[in-house]
């Protein structure tokens, strides 16, 4: 097997110029496929990294049925927020508990009326992760005891022309259906550099919305803050004797349309690349055939000191799959340069963040990973294009009749 | 010059499976870089053809200081006398249809349910609404004077549990800065082919919606459609007044056009990597034919054959190559492409208010496209035809001539 080895390692380098080429291509190939998952897991970093935080924690408990009607925010009151909230917050990975009210209502000034989520929320205890805290550009965050109050985006002020003390009219629906307005004025506003999502929410302290819309002492959601993304389900596990039929969601399940995105985008790239894989494979299969030809005499003498067919076409499976190995190496480094490259700026998706409800988290440029998340995969594919394109030469070798190939000058 | 490519042509049939080979690689690369233009194209048509034909139009005319993205129902945002207004600009000879609207933002409350809506105004005599009316998947279109009749999109229908018949309560603002409610009934349901569309839009009869906003006798804005759309800029010049904003299609796509050019830049380095691949199988096929033939060659030269002419030669194998490439190409994308706009690709809900997109995508290929990819393909075969042809060129026909072989 060894001297297998050493004689295709030495074909392989016998023309110099020829294998350096198809390895060019190979590693091309592989480039383009790591610069895609870089680029992909980049999205997925800058995107759930900023879901996390503005959807309101890693995970959402909601009372049953809720899901049903996602999307419409029903005021669902769920039966025992306050010994989830006191539960969760004994768990070590939980940073906060917190519970929330949620409703679907319309903001009107006289510029004109906006759909937007009512988020009722205890300030005293999300003050300390929320991301909106940390980014007030102007006036203040909630208190407690606010009661007409509300703190809203940058994007949501620019669109309705308000500022910190100006005055709205906030329009919602009790639990009994009945019409709620209310004026409020603008205690503070922050920026989080997504403007659409901005745009959609506006909060209130949770004892002004619990007032608001008939909920007495009760609330929507319990929502959990983590220290970690990736705790969740052992934080759900430890919950789950309280949770009952309540239903969970964590920030990956609020997304499945994004899931969705990628993996179809995911799985044309994939068929993409194995054919542009093929097109280099045409490259090993041509410089085989042409090797095949030039070493014809050397074939039989192979095949005449006894060597068999298969023998043969093994060797020059060797010699291919070989070039597949080294131009994955080089692959690899082109890749990783690519993407080392790219780390340093990022790519600028500014114009994207309209497109869709999840690319409106993204809020910095794209940082593109190492590319390296499937590459086990990537050179599987590599090898056995290199594989397959090696094997009609492999068999063009083994049909040689040694007698006839030895005459050959 | 005949001389040269009969004799590229037959040094190609010297070795016929490997120029086959060859061929084939340039081929794939340009079917699979056809499907993707095709695709994209597609993709940005049927946006833009949705967007004209229910949001922009051809045309828009609006008041002056009308912001589309508030819903400003204050009078002074919007259009006084409109349908005087859309007359006068359906009286122009490019313009087929014209009609007023009336756009506010409301809310929808069904039982214990709410959905944020973007409630239209229309008259439903006109031609412009034809996509409403062609697209009632049940129930009924509506009538200029109903007052209590609404139309609903069948994605929203489907997820609030409605029907035709069933009774809605509908929340707008209106024209003083305050809010209104009112019940109504569902006539029918409609569906554009855009599921975000559908979500997010209520319809109403324009004299309805005038009333419930408080804003008797405007409207938002006057949607036009010309018989060409290549007219837009010569009528929008003709309508321009001080008094109103004259917009044309292309002007409130401009996110559409932003996107375009955005995934165009993209797919030039994606042609490039792809098509640089295929040139390494070139550029190879032609080393190893250099190799070959070098006493060939050196004989060549030793009868006086100038360095260039020799070049030359390669150019023109190349060129058969890439020739044959590209037919191949042609007709593998043909097909791909024909499958792609018939079948279509489903990518569900996915847009918004800029663009529109409609749940399945449909090829489309524009000549325009396949020319320059055709181009592409070539100057980049011929680039790598370069590196071999200089090889030949420079070989020393002495040693060239005791080469072995």
């Amino acid at each position: 097997m060894l001297l297998y080895l050493r004689l295709a390692w030495r074909n392989v380098w016998r023309h110099r110029r020829r294998t350096l080429i198809v390895i060019l291509a190979i590693g091309l190939v592989l480039a383009l496929m790591m610069f895609y998952d870089g680029i992909v897991a980049g999205f997925k970093t800058a995107i759930y990294g900023n879901a996390v935080q503005v959807l309101g924690g890693n995970i959402q408990v909601h009372a049953a049925g809720y899901s049903e009607k996602i999307g419409q925010s029903p005021l669902l009151a769920l039966p025992n927020a306050e010994e989830l909230v006191a539960a969760a917050q004994q768990q070590p990975q939980v940073a906060v508990a917190s519970r929330r009210v949620i409703t679907s209502g319309m903001a009107t000034s006289a510029e004109g009326a906006f759909g937007v989520s009512i988020i009722g929320i205890e300030p005293e205890k999300e003050q300390a992760v929320s991301l909106e805290a940390k980014k007030v550009t102007a006036g203040r965050y909630l208190t407690a005891a606010d009661t007409d109050q509300i703190f809203i985006g940058q994007g949501l002020a620019d669109t309705m022309g308000i500022a910190v003390g100006d005055r709205i009219t906030l329009v919602g629906r009790d639990v009994h259906k009945q019409m709620r307005k209310r004026t409020m004025t603008v205690a503070g506003i922050y920026d989080i550099d997504m403007p659409e999502i901005e745009k959609n929410n506006i909060f209130i302290s949770l004892a002004e919305a619990q007032d608001l819309y008939g909920l007495g002492d009760q609330s929507t959601e319990v929502a959990i803050m983590l220290h970690k993304i990736g705790e969740e389900d052992a934080v759900i596990k430890a919950l789950s004797p309280l949770l009952g039929d309540s239903e969970t969601q964590t920030w990956a399940t609020s997304f499945p349309e994004l899931v969705y995105a990628l993996e179809s985008k995911g799985k044309v790239m994939n068929i993409f690349s194995t054919i542009i894989m093929f097109i280099a494979g045409i490259g090993i299969l041509n410089m085989l055939l042409m090797a095949i030809y030039e070493r014809t005499r050397e074939i039989g003498v192979l095949g005449a000191l006894g060597m068999k067919p298969r023998q043969i076409s093994y060797l020059f499976l060797l010699e291919g799959g070989m070039i597949g190995l080294v131009g994955l190496a080089f692959g690899v480094l082109l890749g990783l340069g690519i993407n080392l490259l790219l780390q340093q700026g990022g790519l600028d998706y500014s114009a994207f963040t309209g497109l869709t409800e999840y690319t409106a988290l993204i809020n910095t440029n794209i940082y593109p990973s190492l590319g390296l998340e499937k590459i086990v995969q990537r050179a599987v594919v590599i090898l056995a294009v290199a594989l397959i394109c090696s094997y009609y030469p492999a068999r063009e070798a083994a049909k040689n009749e040694p007698a006839q190939a030895l005459h050959f000058v | 010059m005949i001389h040269l490519i009969k004799m590229a042509f037959r040094d190609l049939g010297r070795n016929r499976r490997r120029s086959f080979f060859s061929a084939l690689a340039l081929g794939m690369g340009l079917s699979l870089l056809l499907l993707m233009a095709s695709v994209i194209e597609g993709e940005v048509r049927s946006s833009m053809d949705l967007s004209i034909k229910l949001q922009s139009g051809h045309l828009q005319v609006r008041s002056l200081t009308y912001d589309e993205d508030k819903h400003s129902l204050a009078h002074e945002d919007l259009v006084a006398d409109p349908e005087s207004v859309a007359a006068q600009v359906a009286s122009l000879e490019p313009v087929q249809a014209a009609s007023p609207r009336l756009y506010a933002s409301g809310i929808i409350t069904v039982g214990e349910e709410t959905a944020g809506v973007n409630l239209l105004g229309i008259d439903p005599d006109s031609d412009t609404n034809a996509p409403y009316r062609d697209g009632i998947v049940s129930g009924q279109y509506l009538s200029a004077d109903d007052r209590e009749g609404v139309l609903i999109g069948s994605t929203l229908a489907a997820n609030l549990g409605l029907s035709a018949g069933d009774d809605i309560s509908v929340m707008v603002n209106t024209a003083n800065g305050d809010v209104d409610e009112q019940p109504f009934t569902i006539r029918g349901t409609y569906a554009t082919g855009s599921p975000f569309y559908d979500e997010s839009t209520l319809i109403m009869p324009l004299a309805k919606a005038q009333t419930i906003t408080q804003a008797e006798g405007y409207a938002s804005t006057i949607f036009v459609l010309l018989k060409d759309q290549d007219q837009a800029d010569a009528v929008s010049a003709a309508l321009k007044s001080s008094q109103y904003e004259v917009l044309t299609y292309r002007q409130m796509n401009a996110l559409l056009s932003q996107i375009q050019g955005m995934s165009n830049g993209y797919m030039i380095v994606l042609y490039l990597i792809v098509l640089g691949i295929t040139a390494t199988v070139i550029i190879n096929t032609l080393i190893m034919s250099v190799f070959e033939r070098t006493r060939e060659i050196g004989i060549l030269a030793a009868m006086g054959m100038r360095p260039g002419r020799i070049m030359a030669m390669f150019f023109a194998e190349s060129t058969l190559l890439t020739a044959g490439g590209i037919g191949i190409g042609l007709v593998l994308g043909g097909l791909l492409v024909m499958y792609a706009s018939k079948v279509g690709f489903y990518i569900g809900k996915f847009g918004i208010e800029g663009m529109l997109l409609s749940d399945r995508i449909y090829a489309r290929l524009t000549i325009e496209s396949a020319i320059a990819l055709i181009i592409t393909a070539f100057v980049v075969s011929l680039l790598a035809a370069l590196y071999p042809a200089l090889l030949a060129a420079r070989l020393e026909p002495v040693d060239a001539l005791h080469s072995g072989n």
